[in-house]
């Protein structure tokens, strides 16, 4: 099997980056991140034997603001000029299990069911990426619960840590098998041992879960479960897999151009109409609102959850909201009961 | 902490009992202990899982404006900074006194839960300290407006000179101060969680989430990020009460404090003696709310 020695990791990244913007776990001054590992971020610390890094992969492909196009008023004509669609080659380094299945939840929603998002393709077509196995789950993971792999994340390429004596390298696609000829003066031929998996320390119960919420829309338990939230978007921008965006316009003058950022299901001008009326007049249909989409909607559409168990909208919630503690509820509700 | 919290359930017990109150505003128990949360409890029987430990660090008033246009009377669990949040509410006239009894707690300084879980999380290098930061300049432990107290008054928790931040960033030079607040606001992500956990944010509008016209671009650029801290600055001046959630919960560390502190400073030193939320008199009005013809505008 091909093994990356730990000494090399920062050549074959240096290697790497010469081709590509290479994305890589990194320490900053309050959290951690990924990071494009150039001149101006590469001395900060690695992270590759972290649990995870507190802000996802995500951005790389979705960025939080994206510029589309440019455009121009002539009187009552609008021009549009250049598109921004970015297909620059990148690789992200360091995935873990969960970041890798948010990743398949934003290609599903962006690239199939009948609609492509040419930005988003763009982008994604040009990544390659490197898992690495988890094999030791921190007190907040719980993606084996909703049916990722801990140790098989499902990237191009999976690190597997063997300790000492290096990462086995495993190569798991077409575009893998590329970049690894690419680094193979990095990649030595050893006999390694993948370590035991440990076992989560949560345990979480989502078997029919997404079923059961079929019948919940109207149950008081979202109300009571809303309590405690006070629908700031924290946990939508900390989420590896949330994905709405709304799309605006710059102007100055008669130029401009439109850019979409992320939205937030959290906040009332999310849904609010033109005519002034909102579906979702209060926080606690806000609240609702997340969490089917999270553990139902998705679900329905695609066949596996919004939810990829990293844990870390529990560690970034101001007042305590613990997803783990709304399966559990949902889990334990009575549905026999008519409402 | 233990007497604490079973002395607030029995208080709402009773209140709830003798019909004085419909809802009761505190904390519901969660495992692990740091997981406490905000409640809101509807009967007697909800009171089952109320407590109160080292953890109930949330601006308990908050919730209040969940229940703003309802006619439920409230009975509401405050710490010091809370209460100065009932003053906020009572003054902006967004809650009724008549509505309210208030249980006062004389806090001895909170833990910080989120610290707690980040510190265990893996993710994030930190590790949990004896007091919350808000919580090592607290001038104000105990409650200002309260109808029952419970427990030893308490001294103000001061580790240093109130203001040293703030004169520290009032020594530099204007390049240096740009450059400071340019690069905290670069780590802004919009997620306006310093506006929902603010007890001074109760417009029913926000200035930001209005769209005709679009007062604040929504792009996470230093101009559109520094347009959001400075609109929300100004519409804090004279009315924060200092309970430090904004800082507390921005989910990447920007000192907020500074700000609403330098506003503090400046709101008494301009209009003062003046310190927001430490009392409720009938009709009472923030500083900059009330206008009067000497006062000082040579700073415009």
């Amino acid at each position: 099997m091909k093994v990356l020695s730990k000494d090399k990791v920062t050549a074959l990244l240096d290697k790497i980056a010469q081709q590509a913007a290479v994305f890589v776990p990194m320490a900053n001054e309050n959290g951690s991140g990924f990071y494009p590992w150039n001149d101006e971020h590469k001395t900060r610390p690695l992270l590759l034997n972290a649990l995870n890094v507190y802000t996802s992969p995500k951005y790389v492909l979705f960025p939080q603001t994206e510029r589309m196009y440019d455009l121009k008023q002539q009187g009552q004509d609008l021009s549009i000029g250049q598109t921004h669609e970015d297909g620059s080659k990148r690789v992200i380094f360091g995935v873990r299990a969960c970041d890798a299945r948010a990743i398949r939840c934003l290609d599903d929603v962006f690239l199939t069911r009948g609609f492509v998002d040419s930005f988003y393709q763009a982008r994604r077509d040009n990544v390659t990426l490197i898992g690495n196995a988890c094999y030791a789950p921190g007190v907040n993971c719980f993606c084996e619960a909703m049916g990722v792999a801990m140790t098989e994340p499902e990237t191009d390429i999976i690190l597997r840590d063997a300790g000492d004596e290096g990462y086995i390298w495993e190569v798991k696609t077409e575009p893998g098998e590329k970049l690894t000829q690419a680094v193979a003066e990095f990649l030595s031929d050893k006999e390694l041992k993948a370590p035991e998996a440990k076992a989560f320390q949560t345990q979480v119960d989502y078997a029919g879960v997404a079923e059961k919420l079929k019948g919940m829309f109207d149950d008081p338990i979202w109300e009571r479960m809303s309590q405690p939230c006070v629908n700031c978007g924290a946990c939508t921008y900390i989420c590896p897999s949330c994905h709405c965006f709304d799309i605006q316009v710059k102007m100055w003058g008669d130029q401009g151009y439109r850019f979409r950022c992320w939205d937030s299901c959290m906040y009332a001008e999310y849904t609010a109409e033109a005519g002034g009326g909102n579906p979702r007049p209060t926080g606690v249909e806000r609240f609702r609102n997340r969490f089917l989409h999270k553990l139902q909607f998705f679900n329905e559409r695609y066949g596996y959850a919004l939810c990829t168990g990293c844990g870390r909208c529990t560690i970034v919630c101001p007042t305590g909201v613990r997803i783990t503690d709304i399966i559990k509820e949902i889990k334990e509700v009575d549905s026999s009961v008519e409402l | 902490m233990k007497a604490i919290s079973d002395k607030i359930k029995s208080i709402a017990a009773g209140l709830f009992d003798a019909g004085k109150i419909d809802v009761f505003i505190g904390w519901e128990e969660n495992h692990p202990d740091y997981a406490i949360r905000p409640y809101i409890a509807r009967s007697k029987a909800d009171l089952e899982h109320m407590a109160f430990n080292q953890y109930a660090i949330h601006n308990s008033s908050t919730y209040l404006l969940k229940l703003r246009d309802g006619q439920e009377r409230i009975g509401i669990v405050v710490k010091g900074c809370d209460s100065r949040g009932i003053v906020r509410l009572l003054e902006d006239r967004q809650i009724q006194r008549e509505r309210l009894y208030i249980i006062g707690v004389c806090c001895p300084g909170m833990k910080d839960p989120l610290l707690a879980i980040k510190a265990q999380s893996g993710l994030v290098d930190v590790k949990e300290e004896e007091l919350a930061v808000k919580c090592q300049n607290c001038l104000v432990p105990n409650p200002v407006i309260y109808d029952e107290l419970i427990g030893e008054k308490q001294p103000p928790h001061m580790s240093g000179e109130r203001f040293a931040k703030v004169k520290a960033i009032e020594n530099m030079s204007y390049d240096e101060r740009y450059q400071f607040f340019e690069k905290e606001f670069a780590k802004c992500i919009r997620c306006y969680a310093c506006r929902q956990a603010c007890i001074a944010c109760d417009c029913r509008t926000c200035i930001y989430d209005e769209m005709r016209p679009q007062w604040v671009g929504r792009e996470t650029s230093t101009s559109d990020n520094m347009m959001y801290h400075l609109v929300k600055a100004l519409h804090m001046a004279g009315r924060c009460i200092e309970c430090g959630e904004c800082e507390r919960i921005c989910p990447v560390d920007i000192p907020l404090m500074l700000i609403n502190n330098k506003l503090a400073k400046d709101a008494n030193h301009f209009f003062g003696p003046y310190e927001a939320g430490m009392s409720y008199v009938e009709g009472q009005k923030p500083a900059l709310s009330v206008y009067r013809e000497d006062d000082p505008d040579d700073f415009i």
